[in-house]
């Protein structure tokens, strides 16, 4: 029986793509890899993704499969892609894009957090706190300090049919809704705050928001 | 089997102990019988207020020491018969001579016996305010129209709904008509709707309370004034009539006001 071939180099229009086995043992892979690398017919510097198929990689083993494609010194890694993930990271996947739903009214001291998106059914009160790391959500009003985006997604917004928060934040942007800010005192009314373009944290209408953030909506079907 | 409730507020000075006082007052009036716990241990006012400073013999603290039985401790009106009773707190020690668990029993022993007990909170989120909550059934807030006291209001509602014991309701205190009418303070609608509980009643400022309460005399014992109007109209709702909320709205005389102020000159 002739030996499978552990590592298949596949040459496509955005460079090369090597295919690692994933039934072999992980030091056979390594060592085939290191070979492959070393090939004299792999010329000039050229970047290639890796593709481990169904083997699980950690951040461990992830790192050692580059240094040692990277080894030879004229390949570079653009990528490695996996078909497997860990429960774990699947479950926290999971929860980033489910929506929780709280009831009630977030007083004074309190914090409510969320891992995807927040619903709040009820006021948000001066010195209240939510965050989430999606968007949120305030069927009330929103007297508190609302932070959207607390894991760095600057997508997120924050929506409520009144918008009078001390403090906005969105990512690692805070706004401190101060007199200055003439919009709000006007129309509290159905608002959402978002990451503008220049960095800086806007308010608009609640309907605008289709048009500034098209990605949010879930909705699929219908007309 | 009698029914345990703790006012309480956050902030200090709206008025905690003066609604305790007055509350108890009136319930006695109704003809129940109140025993009124002060657990501010360290800085006592209730007896004062009362006018019962004079009478104490042993503390709230002897008695979960055991260094007295509780009847030994509770101190008698004697205004009201066999009906007001005042277990007053230590001065000479401080909050921490307690705990909750201790509280809990005593409170539960003095159920036994009374038809009300009223639980005078400490100001403040602590100890104290642990220890008086732990054996209550259920809750007031007392607040002012003044944003300090509603902010106050709002962390300690946030406190008692995480509590076992029923939603709290609220009293609004110190209401100055004067000022409400002026647009100069926060109205009632918008302190019920910022807070969104029960409003139990509400009391307009009045400087007999002051004045009555350096007397040793609560204001509730005088029927015509307006403070005492609103003390006797909460005491009626926590017995469980309805009774309408008295306005505070003076607004422009009607035609027999106008009528009568055109005699009176």
């Amino acid at each position: 029986m002739s030996k499978q071939q552990v590592v298949t180099i596949k040459g496509t229009k955005d460079g090369l793509i090597l295919r690692l086995d994933d039934q072999c043992a992980y030091s056979d892979l390594l060592e085939e890899l290191g070979k492959k690398a070393q090939d004299p017919g792999l010329e000039g510097a050229v970047e290639v993704q890796i593709h481990t198929g169904s083997r699980y990689c950690s951040d461990q083993a992830a790192k050692e499969i580059i240094q040692v494609v990277q080894s030879a010194g004229h390949l570079r890694v653009s990528k490695i892609q996996s078909d497997v993930i860990t429960m774990e990271e699947c479950n926290r996947r999971v929860q980033e894009q489910q929506s929780e739903t709280y009831i009630g009214i977030v007083r004074s001291g309190q914090e409510v957090h969320a891992k995807g998106d927040l619903v709040v059914i009820g006021d948000v009160n001066p010195n209240g706190h939510v965050s989430a790391a999606g968007s949120i959500y305030i069927l009330g009003r929103l007297k508190g300090k609302a932070h959207a985006g607390n894991a760095g997604n600057r997508e997120a917004v924050i929506a409520a049919s009144w918008l009078e928060a001390t403090h906005l934040m969105i990512a690692d942007q805070m706004e401190t809704m101060t007199d200055e800010l003439a919009i709000l005192s006007e129309h509290p009314e159905m608002e959402c705050a978002y990451l503008h373009t220049n960095g800086f944290i806007a308010i608009d209408r609640l309907q605008d928001l289709r048009l500034l953030r098209p990605g949010l909506s879930t909705f699929k079907g219908g007309s | 089997m009698g029914e345990a409730i703790v006012i309480t507020s956050g902030k200090g000075g709206v008025g905690k102990t003066t609604s305790s006082a007055n509350l108890g007052t009136a319930l006695a009036l109704q003809g129940k019988k109140v025993c009124l716990v002060d657990t501010d241990i360290g800085l006592r006012n209730l007896d004062v207020i009362l006018g019962l400073e004079n009478r104490i013999i042993y503390d709230l603290v002897d008695v979960i020491e055991g260094r007295c039985r509780i009847q030994q401790a509770l101190v008698k009106d004697k205004r009201f018969e066999d009906r007001l009773f005042l277990l007053p707190a230590a001065q000479t020690t401080d909050k921490n001579a307690v705990t909750p668990e201790q509280m809990k029993d005593l409170i539960t022993e003095l159920k036994r016996d009374y038809d009300y007990i009223l639980i005078d909170c400490p100001a403040g989120i602590e100890q104290g305010y642990k220890n008086a909550v732990a054996g209550a059934d259920r809750a007031i807030v007392v607040t002012t129209p003044e944003i300090s006291a509603v902010r106050d209001a709002d962390r300690i509602i946030g406190l008692l709904e995480a509590e076992d014991i029923e939603p709290p309701k609220l009293i609004i205190n110190r209401i100055r008509r004067n000022l409400i009418n002026s647009g100069d303070t926060l109205d009632v609608n918008d302190i019920t709707s910022h807070l969104s509980i029960d409003l139990l009643g509400i009391v307009l400022d009045d400087e007999n309370v002051i004045s009555s309460s350096n007397k040793g005399e609560p204001v509730v014992m005088d029927p015509n004034n307006p403070a005492a109007l609103g003390y006797r109209n909460i005491a009626r709702r926590i017995l469980g009539e309805s009774v309408p909320l008295m306005s505070v709205d003076t607004g422009k005389p009607g035609f027999f006001g106008k009528l009568k102020s055109l005699f009176s000159k």
